[in-house]
């Protein structure tokens, strides 16, 4: 048995190793982007695999049941259609304020709804794949939301697919506000997320915070990645400790996100 | 014809890390991902060359990267140092036997799964880890152990049906040609 293979095959794998650890985060990035273009024909393939299964099972509704959910959908179309007009009067006149205080028009935001494709083939992160992309609009920091609350940013958008990191992420902190003190923290991982992904930490809440367990969570507007009033959660517990300058809390998001298959991009 | 086995073994790895990735019923039902390329790689490593192992080691870890939050190549060395172990000690491992197979499997996938997060803490990224990780790294291997039981016949069924196979002699190989004394005579 001669070495030679051994030595080359060795000496490739660690120059790959160290090209690929001492890498720029903008090379790493397209090289990822280079990589994950492998898998578009997979994802074409699941898309249509989907639609049609979906066109199938369609096919096997019966008529009185379409008919029936039509006459539903109608009612609600119209009740949300009433109370749309009742809010009319008042945007125009929450705009006609702000352009006389001369403050920034509040964004409107363009909802696109996702189809969950995939999630982080590694234990250590939460982060799922989505099936719009570049080609799609999507862009890196949009917020994504469910219909139940917030859940998270676009944390790199391919031209078929992204990816969003999860409220609960290491790279997803959200700063938040709670509705009842107006007292704002920063929503943090901690080692609960694992066992339970809808636990997380609430940080840089003030030493003495008049916040009680069941106060709600709205995302702050803070940091202009996640617009204001987003609702994130509940607090579930605060643990202050006497002398100390920040309070931390236990909040429980509003949506666990291991039971989605549908999530709401928000694109200006 | 090796590099037809190597590339559909590369195939493979990514179907399968695709597949696993979309799959989200273990996610959703234990709270943990399979990760493939652990037992992948032990049946390349004791069925191919070290070419192939470097190969898969480095495509494996690139591919997967590519759909993870984790840093690109993170897995290239753990992957790799896994498949030269196993491949310079294949003679003694009788990879025959299913316990052998699960044993192996169920060994790389915890292996491969405690080494990137090393390298990951090291490389000052924030994993999210706590006590439930545990049970997550109990059942990656567990389950990586299963992946190695169907990994060995579809790499075997690979080699079969991508490789040249000697040809089966046409004629009967026992006959000898035995020169008498008097043909000469």
């Amino acid at each position: 048995m001669t070495n030679r293979p051994y030595v080359i095959t060795t000496s490739i794998v660690l120059l790959f190793a160290v090209i690929c650890f001492s890498l720029s985060p903008t090379a790493a990035k397209r090289a990822k982007r280079l990589f994950s273009s492998l898998y578009t024909p997979l994802f074409k393939t699941q898309r249509i695999a989907q639609s049609t299964g979906e066109y199938l099972s369609n096919q096997t509704i019966s008529r009185e049941a379409l008919l029936d959910e039509n006459a539903e959908l109608k009612r609600q179309n119209s009740i949300l259609e009433l109370k749309l007009e009742q809010t009319v009067p008042l945007s125009k006149e929450n705009r006609n304020l702000r352009e006389q205080l001369k403050m920034r028009p509040r964004p409107e935001w363009n909802p696109r709804l996702a189809r969950i494709i995939g999630r982080d083939p590694s234990n250590w992160w939460r982060s799922i794949l989505i099936d719009l992309g570049a080609n799609d609009g999507v862009k890196i920091d949009m917020p994504v939301v469910a219909k139940t609350g917030l859940i998270g940013r676009v944390q790199e958008a391919y031209p078929n697919h992204s990816q969003i990191a999860l409220l609960g992420d290491p790279d997803c902190r959200v700063s938040v506000t709670i509705e009842a003190t107006k007292e704002t923290g920063i929503l943090k991982s901690t080692g609960e997320t694992v066992y339970d992904p809808t636990l997380v930490k609430l940080t840089h809440l003030p030493g003495v915070t008049l916040a009680r367990p069941g106060d709600k969570l709205y995302s702050s507007g803070l940091g202009e990645i996640f617009p204001r009033g987003i609702y994130v959660g509940k607090l579930l517990a605060i643990h202050s400790r006497p002398g100390s300058l920040t309070t931390t809390a236990t909040v429980k998001l509003s949506t666990n996100t291991s039971q989605l298959h549908e999530v709401w991009v928000l694109m200006p | 014809m090796r590099g037809f086995l190597t590339l559909s073994i590369l195939a493979t790895a990514l179907v399968s890390t695709y597949v696993l990735t979309t799959w989200s019923f273990p996610q959703r039902t234990f709270g943990f991902q399979i990760d493939p390329l652990p037992a992948l790689l032990i049946v390349v490593a004791l069925r191919c060359p070290i070419s192939t192992i470097g190969i898969l080691s480095i495509f494996g870890s690139l591919t997967q990267s590519a759909l993870s939050t984790s840093s690109i190549g993170t897995t290239i060395l753990p992957l790799y140092t896994l498949g030269f172990i196993v491949h310079m000690n294949s003679q003694h491992i009788a990879f025959n036997n299913v316990g052998t197979r699960f044993i192996l499997g169920a060994s790389a996938g915890a292996f491969v799964s405690i080494t990137s997060l090393c390298i990951l803490l090291l490389s000052n990224q924030q994993p999210l880890f706590g006590w439930f990780s545990f049970w997550q790294w109990i059942a990656t291997a567990g389950m990586s152990g299963l992946l190695a039981l169907v990994f060995f016949p579809i790499v075997n069924w690979l080699n079969r049906s991508v490789e040249e196979q000697p040809l089966v002699a046409p004629y009967d190989t026992s006959t000898r040609i035995i020169r008498g004394p008097h043909i000469h005579g």
